[in-house]
């Protein structure tokens, strides 16, 4: 009993490590550093993007 | 080739729409924003737009965009970015999301750029590329055949600080909020445990879980309380962060020692004020740096490299180089680098940075240039009169900086409270200790009872009654359309005994508009206006802006002075032989003369052309009548050709509707109200009668304003309105300085409160909101105290329970909270 609940602690408190440790890369990465455009860009109609379009 | 764009006059990159106009040939557009535009238009039956538009008011001029870009200039900002290169590039012209769409597809379609990430926010473009296959400049000329302008950006140290500061801010939040829900299923784990019964065992690992990520939230995410807590016992000075820090610690080393002797762990306590906390205040920083985002553009302004004219030629150089007196050659499209005076050239000059005038300001030799506005036509010669050092732009930068250093106190009103109550529960809690160490009780149970003391007193519901109160209002305030700076203001604008306003431009719309034609017998109001536009088509005049503004929406097309022959047709064009049959219609005025504070004479077709106050008509020898009914406070325009009256144009510099309201408003909340006015003092009492304010200083300078601000001041907190420079000193002095929208960007960044929208009802619902949020914070003080009135003197008698205390400590935070939620909800009115 006191067995299963100490692996159970354990395995929760890894969890939440991986989620602050994904959520310290997100800051890292500046991924907060703009609210604003993000939901803009989903309305974007990407047609088929023609990558690297000579001019 | 590059063609003009149908809709708004851009240069059409390649591969964007085009549409068969029929006779008009192919209509090109220069991005499928103006290509929809175009088709609403026409498809509204609105196809008159593009007859009817005002044809001479371009934007910048083309050659704003065929500027070359120096690589060599452009690799000083390239950083390397992995095996690439990475150049940040502020974009100048972003309005809106498609102008973000467009930049970022445009620039990412670039052979060799791997990334172009554009922010909305700050129109700053991050553009990771290969240098081998493409150049900076390469970027830049692309973005500017676009139509924007694009200038390279490198971080100041201020601006690098700020995201530091919002970045560890983060961090520590993001710590301590994943810890804290951590320790939040081992407490109500705990809770259970108590209440149903849990082996030693067990609670004992429970409890070690809980001080293991305890521990980090305190002494990593609760550092800048520690810090501050520290600074303000060596200042003693008590106050919010001695408050937060007392709590957080004593409630923590409690826990430890009960750990420690088997008893009962408050770490949730602890990690949850820490936490809370800490979310307020990113939140308040996060509004802050929403209300500045101005300022980086402002800084922006200037530009990075200047052309001095030598002996021999012209050289580049910085602009910090440049002397008082050298010779500064500024083309088409460029900043002015400094303040200085025109001296060779004419041009229209776009001063919206400094003076908030939307419409280009012609000017001539003589005229004074403002660093950071925009050369749109023509190439002027300036001699330099600041140095850049002192110029409008590093005024405005110095200003900038004093504000954002006068680091906003979040609550002064909290802090107060933690001044008398943090040494009061101090010592409540060394009584404690002492009586019950005194009367025979062990050392140990003495102190853990005199802790508890700390415990149960200090935290939350205290620590968190302003700070929840005042996120709430400003965040209501700001979508609202109001921006408070700081939470302190809406405390300063809740105890405000006096308003003072300014009075052109804030009560009044600030430029004058046609009230009324009356033409003289046997001519027509259409005659009268095109000839009195024709006459003012140049002038900076507010008067002659209004004439013109005032032709342009009756349909008549106006011809500029001087002719700017590379943004216009040819004058003599073919398109006008027909409009110049109508006889009525302006015709381009020569030999324009104006003399200040009189009016302005010039030549139509050869006729000698006179426009003006009636005095100034009668000194050019024209017989005016004198039975013209002047209505109360408007301006006269008299127009007369060869000497022969054609009519009189009556004006009005138009007080704002809401003006009134909000006069009544302020009487009825017992606000005293006073008009400062650089205008004459009849002029200021008129607009103080008209809108019902008591007091009224007439010719005012701005720092008479700053002077009747302080007077004011003595009896008690003081409101300043205002929008424009000369209004900038004496924002700053009040003790809340108001912003209107549409103001100058200085006025702006001295307020602290400003209105987004020009309607100054706005201006209500700021100070209601103010109001409310003092209110709500007593509210929430009061049941603090309630809440510490309980429970200190069972801590004190060692009586409290623990699932007492935890209850209690939920229950008052959760009030406080939502009572400052209240805020929110009811503000929307």
């Amino acid at each position: 009993m006191t067995q299963s609940l100490m692996m159970l602690l354990i395995l929760s408190l890894f969890l939440g490590c991986a989620c602050w440790l994904i959520f310290m890369w997100a800051v890292q990465k500046g991924e907060f550093n703009d609210v604003e455009r993000p939901k803009h860009r989903m309305l974007d109609d990407d047609d088929v993007p023609p990558k690297q379009e000579k001019q | 080739m590059i063609g003009i764009c149908f809709h708004c006059g851009a240069p059409v990159p390649p591969g964007m729409p085009s549409i068969d106009g029929g006779s008009a040939g192919t209509l090109l557009f220069c991005c499928p924003g103006c290509h929809g535009a175009y088709l609403l238009i026409t498809g509204a039956g609105l196809d008159d737009f593009y007859r009817r538009r005002q044809a001479t008011v371009d934007g910048p001029s083309p050659a704003a965009f065929q500027e070359t870009f120096d690589d060599a200039y452009l690799s000083r900002f390239v950083r390397p970015a992995g095996d690439a290169s990475a150049i940040d590039i502020i974009i100048d012209g972003i309005r809106c999301a498609s102008c973000v769409w467009l930049n970022e597809k445009v620039i990412g379609r670039i052979p060799g750029v791997k990334e172009a990430r554009v922010n909305y926010a700050t129109g700053r473009a991050r553009v990771v590329f290969e240098a081998d296959t493409v150049t900076p400049a390469g970027i830049f000329s692309r973005i500017a055949e676009l139509g924007y302008r694009p200038r390279p950006y490198s971080e100041t140290a201020r601006e690098e600080g700020a995201r530091r500061e919002q970045r560890d801010l983060l961090f520590r939040l993001g710590t301590a909020f994943f810890l804290t829900m951590q320790l939040m299923a081992y407490s109500f784990s705990l809770y259970a445990g108590y209440l149903q019964g849990m082996d030693a065992q067990t609670k004992e690992y429970l409890q070690f879980f809980s001080l293991l990520v305890t521990t980090p939230v305190i002494f990593y995410s609760g550092r800048p309380f520690l810090s501050g807590a520290w600074r303000s016992v060596v200042n003693r000075a008590p106050n919010m962060d001695l408050l937060i820090a007392l709590g957080a610690l004593s409630s923590y080393l409690y826990s430890v020692y009960q750990l420690w002797a088997g008893g009962e762990v408050y770490f949730e306590t602890a990690a949850m004020i820490v936490t809370l906390i800490l979310a307020g205040r990113l939140l308040e920083n996060m509004a802050r740096r929403r209300a500045s985002g101005g300022i980086e553009h402002l800084l922006g302004l200037c530009p990075a490299e200047a052309h001095r004219v030598t002996g021999d030629g012209v050289e580049k150089v910085d602009p910090a180089e440049l002397k008082v007196g050298d010779l500064v050659l500024v083309a088409a499209g460029e900043r002015f680098p400094v303040d200085g005076e025109v001296r060779k050239g004419t041009g229209e000059v776009d001063e919206s940075p400094a003076t908030g005038e939307a419409l280009p300001v012609l000017k001539s030799p003589g005229d004074p240039v403002i660093a950071g506005s925009c050369n749109l036509s023509g190439t002027l010669t300036i001699a330099c009169e600041k140095e850049a050092a002192d110029s409008f732009i590093a005024r405005v930068a110095r200003l900038v900086e004093e504000a954002q250093s006068r680091r906003a106190p979040i609550q002064g009103i909290a802090d107060r409270v933690s001044a008398v109550f943090v040494p009061a529960v101090l010592a409540l809690s060394a009584a404690t200790f002492l009586w019950k160490y005194l009367s025979g009780h062990p050392l140990g149970a003495s102190l853990m009872d005199s802790l508890s003391v700390l415990v149960i007193a200090c935290p939350c519901a205290l620590g968190l009654a302003t700070p929840t109160a005042m996120v709430a209002a400003t965040g209501a305030a700001a979508m609202g359309g109001v921006i408070f700076r700081g939470g302190d203001v809406l405390e300063k604008l809740s105890r405000i005994k006096s308003a003072a306003f300014d009075k052109t431009g804030t009560l009044t719309c600030g430029s004058p508009t046609l009230v009324e034609i009356l033409p003289a017998k046997g001519h027509s109001e259409e005659e009268l206006l095109a000839t009195a536009a024709a006459l003012e088509a140049g002038s900076r005049h507010p008067l002659g802006k209004a004439l013109v503004q005032a032709a342009q929406s009756k349909g008549l097309l106006i011809s500029h002075y001087p002719p700017l022959s590379h943004t216009l047709p040819p004058l003599q064009g073919e398109g006008r032989g027909e409009d110049r049959d109508n006889g009525h219609l302006p015709l381009p005025a020569e030999e324009i003369k104006e003399v200040a504070g009189g009016g302005i004479t010039g030549l139509i077709q050869g006729k000698k052309a006179v426009a003006g106050s009636p005095r100034f008509l009668t000194a050019q020898g024209v017989a005016v009548p004198t039975d013209i009914i002047i209505p109360d406070r408007s301006l006269l325009v008299c127009v007369a050709v060869e000497g022969a009256m054609l009519g009189t144009i009556v004006l009005r510099d138009r007080l704002r509707e809401d003006a009134k309201p909000l006069a009544a408003y302020l009487e009825r909340a017992g606000i005293e109200t006073v008009l400062l006015s650089g205008d004459r003092v009849e002029a200021a009492r008129e607009t103080a009668e008209a809108v019902g304010i008591k007091e009224w200083r007439g010719e005012l300078s701005p720092a008479d304003k700053v002077e009747t601000v302080e007077r004011l001041r003595a009896r008690g907190g003081v409101l300043m309105v205002g929008d424009g420079i000369n209004d900038a000193p004496a924002l700053s002095a009040a003790d809340v300085g108001c912003a209107v929208a549409g103001g100058t960007d200085l006025a702006v960044e001295s307020s602290e409160l400003v209105l987004v929208k020009p309607n100054l009802e706005r201006l209500i619902f700021a100070h209601r909101t103010a109001r409310r949020a003092m209110n709500v914070i007593r509210e929430n003080l009061v049941w603090a105290f309630l809440y510490n009135a309980i429970g200190i003197p069972l801590a004190m008698t060692g009586k409290l329970t623990p699932i007492y205390a935890a209850a209690a400590m939920a229950l008052s935070s959760i009030c406080v909270v939502g009572n400052s939620l209240r805020l929110t909800r009811s503000s929307k009115a």
